[in-house]
């Protein structure tokens, strides 16, 4: 009904034009002022807000910003950590951990629930990992303050990354990792990166499905142990509340959050070198050729990089610049051209060239860019040029306060990375002292035409002349890497059911809480080796005290031999004397803890390891060090045998002649094979249960 | 009136009302007599301001076989005016009229067809290229535009949808000047100075845009099956059209649709309405109104049965489900909105839960309710992009499972409370930009006839009943009705 009102209001006003001949002047016909002789007030003072900051008792810096404009409160916690600590083979972890951190829910609520609740009221929590940071965020109405609050502390501190929410993430991955090479934009800029810092370097890394498999709940849960403590973290909030009030929330709120850990390792270091010439991917379904080019660059510490900005703004840097007025303007090469000379505040970022063109004029606009880039090194910019960049940094400046939650931002960034409070000050200082004699000076000194990595995508038979005109070309194999298909995969269900399974098998040699009491175990046996056509009989003597310390005295026809393993390092004695573990022995021994038969079977007590329902009657158990076996059991759960790999061959031990000691069922007979053939049998005289075994004795030399 | 102040009372959270007359105090309204539209709203804390200048007009008003033109318009901003952009306005005059003889001359040898003299075509397009060339020499390039940076202008940009073009940027705001000369001028004599480079500029956006991007070409697509005839079936102009513009006849589009009467202006942030006034009065009150321009004459016809189009490419499977549905204005408006939140909206939306979540047919799925524009009748607009090792005909089958629910189940009432609660809260963030908010301001006073619209469609979403989503559920998402666009994909 009101609307149909405004349109006739319209309607009104617009019928009566019409009946009018001519429209109605105003009598003033002075002509339009030229914009140079307009006259400018001062421009009114910036009010920088006050930022009252803490440090709480457990180590949280807190930062508030009052802002009563609107009902609305919103903020984050900032953590040192980044993707750039993902290890080699599991680059990706990090962003997972940061997405399930959220979605996987917490200890108290599942990440479904939490999605209605925060829905409900029309609020926002998530959480999320940036190459040098991690960050929870929130934001809400004023009335939800409290709710979201606790949402918010309870993601940041107590997150349970659920499994079923790992495998939808990385299920997302998957699809992310097929789609990469659609875009011919997203190829070109993550080629770059790869080139310029280096292939194997965390700075230009990217997840391959092999990565996604490697990842599993384990990893998320230690990184972020690692990582997500109060003194590693900051809390920024800001909106309609009143600073003391929410101080005195926050705090109570994280006062039971005390975990501690060493401080946050420096970022990996960018050992780069330059990497000129040409990387071309072939792409025939496109008509543009995307393209980036550069090298790395330095960081916002580096005093140059005021006169930096001020060179590549006239070089590429918007509307006026250099690139745009000769690629898009005159020529008509590209909608899209820039340069950016990108200084990170922790680490090296990288100058670029980026754009796109026609295929058929993809060289000339490479080499369009080159010249410019050798122009700007040769010759000083005009007084224009430097006065246009200037103008508009200075001019703009204002812009970088023009909300409460820039000032917000600004101040926590400088201090989470180090800068000075000032640090805009000093830049904004230092960009009205530049003179043309400091931009060629930079411009000669950073820009460097010789390092200058060239990637292109594009349809290459289209390309107005052979690519090598412009340097050594190298083509870029797009092939996606095939995962190795999991022979077992693990996921919620396989999970679920190995759990099941392990359980009964638990059930059916005396149940947990027995064996969860067993502390050591001390086995004696005869063992008949068979090696190369002969038998030697052996009587040996093994200790465990668990998790990890091992050791065996094997009474062999030569002499005696005593082996000791900490589960990292070790030494063996025998007649000749001392020893080392050389590192496959080392590995044998650490596979002989991690399979021994009560670590094997609380397995799924140990964080660190996957246990996964094979078949209906199979787990396979594994740990983070890349141990694993299958362990077989019958139809009550009582195992049957353990398979497994040593040193290439594989290894099956059968169980039997079950009798009960201490009220566990323990095999005393094992029969040992190795790539089908028998390899030992060994009948057990004797198995000792919790006698009190000391780490000193185990390790004591003979 | 009183009866609607009554019911607004009501509601529960009446952060709407509340909020529309806090911050109708901050506005000031007023249109001059050639009919442009201004509406200022203050907010002093910084000392800047955004400006929004929405023209009216949009690609859906292209002439045919000139797709493109609004488009093409919107790039002669960064061109500037007889005062800016020239090294010598009354020689480039000259010079850029005669361009346009020579182009005219060339057509007039180039569409005799077979009877054409060729070797006479090349002499005219090299006098062309000469007269361009010439023109080319009295540029002060990208003049208009270094203007503003040096003012400190601040997120510059324009855009054309189907429906409206829009030029915005904010300055510090004691240049406010600065935007009333700039703009006004451009606005009442526009120069399409490097017209035929920029018409290059145009083809590379189109070729970035979708014909390098599978996703581009799949919407195309989309578009140009849904709508036989009207013109929202062509977004970004065809490259044959765009490769063939002609300067003289985006003058003739100027006249048509970029009158006073058909923009509207937002200034927002640290601006006295009365210094906006004045300089309104001062700087656009001698442009010359015109007509109200035509709207789009053809109708869509009634769609008859499913459509389906593929687009066969080396890419991973889309898929694009489209449902035609009434303009903006009419009175199921605010339910396609509430129905685009029940399927995409958070992690609460059926398509995640359902789509992403539980079936993981997808790795991500969404919905529009009004694609490509509103002022005509246009389309509810669905995506998927399937997950590895799915298919888009689970997705479609998975999708038109849950429109079948809607239709025959009625949505809970926490879910309808949900929605109306984040749109309601979803106003609130938006009055926090004054960029934002001029983008805003301008749109609903276009679009619907009163910026107070922004507020009030909310309480036209609050309206919207369980039995609203049924029937309209019911009545428009049928299958005759739909058209199924999709990327099959590739043998990766």
């Amino acid at each position: 009904m009101k609307r149909l009102a405004g349109i006739a209001v319209c309607s009104l006003f617009a019928v009566l034009l019409p009946a009018q001949t001519a429209p109605i002047r105003k009598p003033v016909e002075t002509p339009t002022p030229d914009y140079r002789d307009l006259k400018f007030p001062p421009l009114r003072e910036v009010k920088i807000p006050d930022i009252p900051t803490f440090t709480l008792a457990n180590g949280i810096k807190l930062y508030l910003l009052e802002n009563h404009e609107l009902p609305l409160v919103g903020g984050f916690a900032l953590v040192h950590t980044g993707s750039l600590f993902d290890p080699p083979s599991k680059v990706g972890l990090a962003e997972i951990m940061g997405s399930v951190m959220r979605t996987g829910g917490t200890k108290s609520k599942t990440g479904d629930q939490i999605d209605e609740e925060v829905e409900n009221i029309a609020a926002s929590v998530e959480s999320g990992v940036s190459p040098s940071n991690g960050k929870v965020s929130f934001g809400c109405l004023r009335e939800n303050t409290t709710e979201i609050l606790n949402i918010f502390k309870d993601v940041l501190t107590a997150p349970e990354f659920r499994q079923e929410k790992i495998d939808l993430v990385k299920n997302r991955m998957r699809g992310e990792i097929a789609r990469r090479n659609d875009d011919a934009s997203g190829i070109a800029g993550r080629e770059f990166l790869r080139r310029v810092y280096g292939p194997n370097s965390p700075y230009g890394q990217q997840t391959e499905y092999a990565d996604l498999d490697n990842i599993q709940r384990a990893d998320l849960v230690d990184f972020y142990k690692r990582f997500y403590f109060p003194a590693n973290t900051v809390i920024a909030i800001q909106g309609d509340f009143d600073s003391a009030d929410m101080k005195s929330k926050i705090e109570n709120l994280f006062a039971d959050w005390k975990v501690q850990q060493p401080p946050a390792p420096p970022l990996p270091k960018v050992t780069a070198k330059p990497a000129p010439g040409v990387f071309v991917a072939d792409k025939s379904d496109v008509t543009q050729t995307f393209f980036n080019v550069g090298h790395l660059a330095g960081d916002l510490r580096d005093k140059n990089y005021p006169a930096l900005e001020v060179m590549s703004d006239i070089l590429g840097g918007g509307f006026s610049s250099r690139l745009f007025k000769k690629v898009r303007t005159q020529l008509g090469y590209a909608y899209n051209i820039s340069s950016d000379w990108e200084a990170n505040f922790d680490y090296p970022g990288v100058f670029l060239v980026s754009g796109s063109t026609k295929s058929s004029t993809t060289i000339e606009t490479i080499q369009a860019i080159e010249q410019e880039i050798e122009n700007i090194r040769t010759s000083e910019v005009t007084d224009d040029e430097l006065k246009t960049a200037k103008d508009t940094a200075l001019n703009s400046f204002v812009f970088n306060f023009d909300s409460p939650g820039k000032t917000l931002g600004r101040v926590v960034t400088y201090d989470y990375y180090g800068y000075p409070k000032d640090f805009i000050f000093q830049y904004q200082k230092a960009v009205s002292a530049v003179t043309k004699e400091d931009v060629l000076r930079v411009a000669k000194e950073y820009l460097r035409p010789k390092d200058l990595t060239i990637v292109a995508v594009g349809n290459t038979k289209e390309f107005d002349k052979p690519l090598n005109t412009l340097g050594t070309v190298t083509a870029i194999d797009l092939t996606i890497p095939e995962p190795k298909k999991p022979e077992i995969p693990v996921n919620a269900e396989t999970i679920a059911n190995g759990k099941a399974l392990l359980a009964r098998s638990q059930r059916s040699v005396g149940g947990i809480d027995k064996l969860a009491m067993i502390r050591d175990a001390t086995e004696i046996a005869d063992v008949d080796l068979q090696a190369g056509g002969t038998t030697i009989k052996a009587r040996q003597t093994n200790m465990s005290l668990f998790p990890n310390q091992f050791r065996q005295l094997q009474q062999m026809p030569f002499g005696l031999v005593t082996v000791y393993s900490d589960g990292t390092a070790g030494w063996i004695i025998g007649p000749q004397g001392q020893m080392p573990m050389a590192p496959q022995v080392i590995d044998q021994v650490r596979m002989e803890i991690f399979r021994n038969f009560f670590s094997i079977l609380l397995s799924d007590r140990d964080p660190n390891r996957t246990v996964v329902a094979a078949t209906a009657t199979k787990v396979e158990i594994s740990d983070r060090d890349g141990h694993s076996v299958i362990m077989e059991m019958d139809l009550d759960g009582r195992p049957i045998k353990q398979q497994y790999l040593m040193s290439g061959s594989k290894v099956e031990e059968t169980y039997s002649d079950w009798r009960d000691v201490n009220g566990i069922k323990m095999p005393f007979h094992i029969a040992i094979q190795q790539a089908g053939q028998k390899f030992a049998d060994v009948t057990v005289r004797e198995w000792k249960l919790n006698t009190g075994l000391k780490p000193e004795e185990l390790g004591k030399r003979p | 009136m009183p009866h609607r102040l009554l019911f607004l009372l009501i509601l529960p959270l009446c952060l709407t009302a509340q909020n529309l007359k806090d911050f109708e105090k901050k506005v000031t309204e007023f249109t001059l007599t050639n009919g442009f539209h201004f509406i200022v709203c203050e907010r002093h804390d910084a000392p800047v301001v955004s400006f929004h200048a929405l023209v009216n007009a949009g690609s859906v008003d292209d002439p045919g076989g000139m797709s493109s033109t609004a488009h093409m318009f919107e790039h002669m901003i960064g061109k500037g005016t007889t005062a800016i952009g020239s090294k010598n306005w009354p020689e480039e005059k000259k010079a850029l009229a005669a361009v346009e003889e020579a182009y005219d001359r060339l057509d007039a040898e180039r569409f005799k067809g077979l009877h054409a003299d060729l070797e006479k075509v090349k002499q005219l397009q090299a006098s062309l290229r000469e007269a361009i060339a010439t023109a080319d020499s009295f540029v002060d390039p990208n003049a208009y535009i270094r203007v503003i940076e040096e003012n400190g202008g601040a997120g510059f940009n324009a855009a054309t949808s189907p429906d409206t073009t829009t030029y915005f940027y904010s300055l510090p705001s004691n240049r406010l000047e600065v935007w009333f000369l700039l703009q006004s001028e451009w606005f009442r004599q526009p120069v399409f100075r490097e017209f035929y480079k920029e018409r290059d500029v145009v083809r590379e956006e189109r070729r970035m845009r979708v014909e390098s991007d599978p996703n581009g070409k799949l919407q195309e697509l989309a578009m140009a099956t849904a709508f036989m005839a009207h013109p929202y079936r062509n977004l970004i102009g065809w490259a044959s059209d765009i490769e063939n513009l002609r300067a003289k006849n985006e003058d003739l589009f100027f006249r048509k649709y970029y009158r006073p009467s058909n923009i509207y202006i937002a200034i927002v942030g640290d601006v006295e309405p009365a210094q906006a006034k004045h300089l309104a009065e001062k700087y656009y009150s001698s442009i010359p109104d015109g007509p109200p321009p035509p709207p789009v004459i053809t109708v869509e016809p009634e769609q008859s049965g499913e459509k389906r189009a593929v687009l066969d490419a080396d890419a991973q499977p889309l898929v694009m489900i489209a449902y035609h549905r009434p303009s903006q204005l009419d009175k199921d408006d605010p339910v396609f909105d509430v129905i685009s939140a029940i399927l995409s909206s958070g992690r609460t939306g059926l398509f995640y839960k359902e789509l992403v979540r539980d079936k993981k047919v997808s790795i991500e799925a969404d919905t529009n309710a009004t694609e490509p524009g509103g002022k005509y009748p246009n389309l509810f607009l669905m995506f998927s992009a399937p997950a590895p090792n799915h298919t888009v005909e689970e997705n479609e089958q998975a999708i038109y499972s849950i429109v079948e629910n809607l239709k025959n189940h009625k949505v809970d009432d926490e879910t309808m409370r949900r929605i109306k609660t984040k749109i309601r809260a979803g106003l609130i963030h938006q009055l926090n930009s004054n960029s934002g908010l001029a983008s805003q301001l301008t749109f609903y006073a276009s679009q619907y006839g009163n910026w107070r619209t922004m507020f009030t469609g909310i309480d036209d979403i609050d309206k919207v009943t369980a039995d609203d989503v049924q029937r309209v559920m019911k009545l428009y998402f049928g299958s005759s009705n739909r058209t199924v666009a999709y990327l099959k994909g590739a043998t990766k």
